[in-house]
């Protein structure tokens, strides 16, 4: 089945097997949106033929043809100098004449035989507006996100960066799709190898389809067994001008709102954009409170689990009497009233996440409230572990970078299990799999765990505590830019004294 | 024979050598050598556990001596030193040492779990899954296990701060009066602390993967006196808070310490030591299998990752054939002496050897 699809698509899409112009806009007509039209004039005629879909008619009707019939074509030559419209093209290539109409061009010939043709650009551009960002708002600072459309999204970033180091690396990926990827980097900046590493992995792409940058940050990922997401992906323009002046290599794709960005570190997960918007006091305690939070949310369940199970002793007196009371009655065992428990919660999320917008919100609210005091109530958990598998769940979603806080839910239950089987120590040993599992990760060939290891003091300036901007002259080691020195900061001779 | 070629993009900075150092040293030892160094030091066991550590130092330096001159790894030097079969027997034997370490390391830290935690734990599974762990790490290289280590020394150094409950309780009197025993006594008492410093002898195997090696001396002499200062400090730690006769009695000094750390939502906490130590013992499985696997690649033809598989399963067997108290015990004390020996005495008649030899050929 597949494979007679495949030799279909050969047979009538591919340029190659067709053998000439004619024959191609023969093919062509079989859809029902090409059109074409002859022109006849006095002393001179010729034909157009274009996708009524994706050209601008009103483009082509005003800007086009008045300059094509206001003095005879004699050469397919006169084109391109009467029309006023940069890239015009002569061509007798069959594929690239197929590609160009594909993408919005129109054919023009001068007689229904001729093996060539001139092609001028009129492409409809229809885009989104730009709108607000919905997955990485921020209070303060810019409004603007990417849209689906390449050149908008271009455009956000070039307004944002004027300077011709910034570079564009175009090339098109998917056999089907054809969609455009552009690698973004500064020249001079960014570091060779790593914009080469990029490319390279882009070239070597082979697949049908590129739907998203998703599907090709998959396709180019360091480690694709990993459940850890090794590129940043944003839809913020003022992110991606702030690495790339950091000198990281930006990809962004046509019909993705999201940019990728790499390489990266485990840290840089959880730095949210508004952290350089603030202080740098509110914003490092803010760091402080997610990587708290992320270590809370993975061992908090497995901990409780372990405890319980074999290690009552650990727990105070006093402590413990809560604790008791609280599972009186459950007739379950530890392990399998938190995987009751977090099972409903990732239930409750997966929900609220297919569902439309405002049905979710009530089965969020309605979900987690009912099934929550119903199953205490039932006596099937403890309030004690409900408390803390919502207090987890929470927590999982402090992660500024949405992809990474799916990991982390998925992360606690190997803990769990290992929690169960070997209490505490179950937990050190399920760490230390992770642990020699980030170690083993890499971000377009750089160390993922950098700068804890390996270990750079100079670029834990912006790792778990954001220093000053004053502090953030030096571009990060692990990106091995080719200009260390962002720029060198004006030392203000201070009075050493009180103010008098 | 020349030393091993390693690509630059596997080597790592000097700074870790501090914690390969630190790490392959603080083991099972920790946990219970107050008993054996104090069995004939009394109360001055903390003097010879300073005075071994010191003098270790010189023997750091003096197989960065030998090192620096060889520019290769302990394989290389027994070739260079001894000729291709007794050189490659010599590196055997060393290589046995390295996988017997291992051995010892999981086979004790196993026990400890089974003594405080899990009587019934089933060492076959514990081991086997803890060893698939080691393997997980070695499949990633030597960066990895630098990495391990890293991450074995800093996490779990929380547990320094332990020490501070004994204090409340301890009596530092029974310190006093210091050089009370003779220096036969004290000898007796380096002896038995030496023992806790050992590992750090995996060295010869792993400098050449350090960028610029002669530079991470200095680091290699903080990370053993980081643990000359812990060890130290847990032994006066230990000798305040026991009477001498109840010391004699306690295997696991420094569990047993644990026991009495109390907080508001926490006591017992030998529970979380004892399970924070895997951390502390993974990093030292890692580097001697690590060593013990280089040595046959670099010895044979065949690939480190093929020798890593049968080497685990020979950990996971023989140390899973130690069953009791007193083979464990026996199991220690032999590899402690083997250790005992390759320090002190393999490692300077390595130096005379070499200094010999480079005088023959110097003057030939």
């Amino acid at each position: 089945m597949v494979k007679n699809m495949l030799r279909w698509l050969k047979k009538s899409r591919s340029p190659d097997k067709l053998k000439n112009l004619p024959e191609l806009i023969r093919n062509l007509k079989d859809s029902g949106d090409f059109l074409h039209h002859e022109s006849k004039q006095k002393d001179s005629s010729f034909f157009i033929y274009y996708f009524k879909t994706l050209v601008h008619e009103t483009e082509l009707n005003d800007h086009i043809l008045p300059y094509l019939v206001e003095k005879p074509l004699k050469t397919l030559q006169d084109i391109p100098e009467r029309v006023p419209i940069p890239g015009v093209i002569i061509s007798d290539d069959l594929k690239e004449i197929c590609e160009k109409v594909m993408r919005g061009y129109v054919i023009i010939r001068l007689n229904a035989n001729a093996k060539d043709c001139a092609l001028i650009p009129s492409q409809v551009k229809k885009a989104r507006a730009v709108t607000q960002p919905e997955v990485e708002f921020t209070v303060v600072g810019s409004k603007e996100a990417f849209v689906e459309s390449l050149d908008t999204n271009m455009h956000l970033v070039r307004k944002r960066l004027p300077v011709h180091e910034l570079k564009a690396y175009e090339l098109t990926v998917g056999k089907l799709t054809n969609t455009k990827v552009v690698v973004l980097y500064l020249d001079g900046i960014a570091n060779e190898e790593n914009v080469n590493t990029v490319k390279q992995r882009l070239e070597d792409i082979k697949v049908d389809q590129i739907v998203d940058s998703s599907v090709l940050m998959q396709l180019i990922t360091d480690n694709r067994n990993s459940p850890f997401p090794q590129l940043i992906d944003t839809e913020r323009p003022d992110r991606v001008t702030s690495v790339l002046c950091e000198g990281k290599v930006v990809v962004l794709s046509d019909g993705s709102p999201q940019a990728l960005i790499g390489p990266t570190t485990l840290v840089e997960f959880f730095s949210a954009f508004e952290d350089y918007f603030v202080n740098w006091i509110v914003a490092s305690s803010a760091r402080l409170i997610r990587i708290f939070a992320i270590l809370f949310s993975i061992l908090v369940t497995p901990v409780y689990v372990a405890t319980l199970t074999y290690h009552y002793e650990l727990i105070p007196k006093d402590l413990l009497g809560t604790l008791v009371s609280s599972r009186q009655r459950i007739p379950l065992p530890p392990i399998l009233e938190a995987i009751f428990l977090e099972l409903s919660i990732e239930l409750l999320r997966e929900a609220g996440a297919r569902l439309p917008t405002k049905v979710g919100q009530t089965i969020g609210i309605v979900g987690g409230i009912v099934i929550g005091t119903a199953s205490v109530e039932a006596g099937l958990t403890s309030n004690v572990l409900l408390i803390i598998v919502a207090l987890s769940a929470l927590a999982s979603f402090t992660t500024p970078v949405y992809r990474m806080s799916n990991t982390i839910r998925l992360t606690r239950f190997p803990f769990l299990l290992f929690a169960h089987l070997w209490g505490l120590l179950g937990v050190t040993v399920c760490f230390s799999f992770l642990i020699a599992h980030l170690l083993k990760l890499k971000s377009l060939g750089r160390p993922f765990l950098e700068p804890l290891y390996p270990l750079r003091v100079q670029d834990l300036k912006d790792a778990i505590i954001r220093f000053p901007l004053k502090f953030q002259n030096k571009r990060p080691i692990h990106l091995q830019s080719e200009d260390t020195v962002r720029f060198t900061p004006v030392t203000e001779k201070e009075k050493n004294d009180f103010h008098e | 024979m020349a030393g091993p070629e390693v690509k630059d993009q596997y080597k790592v900075s000097p700074f870790l050598v501090f914690y390969l150092v630190h790490s392959v040293q603080v083991g099972v030892g920790v946990m219970g050598f107050q008993r054996i160094s104090a069995e004939h030091a009394g109360n001055d066991a903390w003097i010879s556990v300073l005075a071994a550590g010191l003098s270790l130092n010189v023997i750091i330096f003096l197989i960065y001596k030998i090192m620096m001159k060889e520019k290769g790894d302990l394989i290389s030097l027994h070739q260079n030193l001894f000729g291709k079969w007794l050189g490659g027997f010599l590196s055997l034997i060393a290589i046995a040492y390295f996988i017997a370490m291992g051995i010892t390391v999981l086979r004790t830290y196993i026990e400890v779990v089974q003594v405080w935690m899990f009587p019934d734990l089933n060492k076959w599974i514990f081991g086997t899954v803890f060893l698939l762990l080691v393997y997980y790490c070695l499949s990633g290289g030597f960066r990895v296990v630098a990495g391990i280590s890293f991450f074995g020394v800093v996490l779990p150094f929380y547990l320094v701060l332990t020490m501070i409950f004994p204090l409340f309780y301890g009596h530092f009197r029974d310190l006093l009066p210091f050089f009370n025993h003779s220096i036969k006594e004290m000898y007796e008492g380096v002896k038995g602390a030496s023992l806790s410093y050992l590992g750090f002898t995996t060295l010869f195997m792993y400098l050449p993967f350090i960028k610029e090696p002669e530079k991470s001396h200095r680091w290699a002499q903080g990370g053993h006196l980081l643990t000359v200062f812990i060890y130290t400090l847990v032994m006066i730690t230990t000798l305040a808070f026991f009477s001498p006769e109840q010391l004699q009695k306690t295997i696991w000094a420094t569990l047993t310490t644990w026991k009495i750390a109390e907080m508001p939502f926490v006591q017992r906490f030998e529970y979380i030591g004892i399970a924070s130590w895997a951390l502390v013992i993974l990093p030292n499985l890692c580097i001697t299998i690590w060593a013990g696997g280089r040595g046959i690649r670099r010895l044979s033809r065949i690939s480190q990752r093929n020798v890593t598989i049968p080497i685990l399963v020979f950990v996971l067997i023989s140390s899973s054939l130690f069953a009791r108290r007193e083979s464990i015990d026996l199991l220690n004390e032999y590899t402690s002496k083997v250790g005992f020996f390759f320090v002190y005495v393999y490692v300077p008649f390595l130096f005379v050897v070499q200094y010999i030899k480079g005088k023959v050929d110097g003057a030939g």
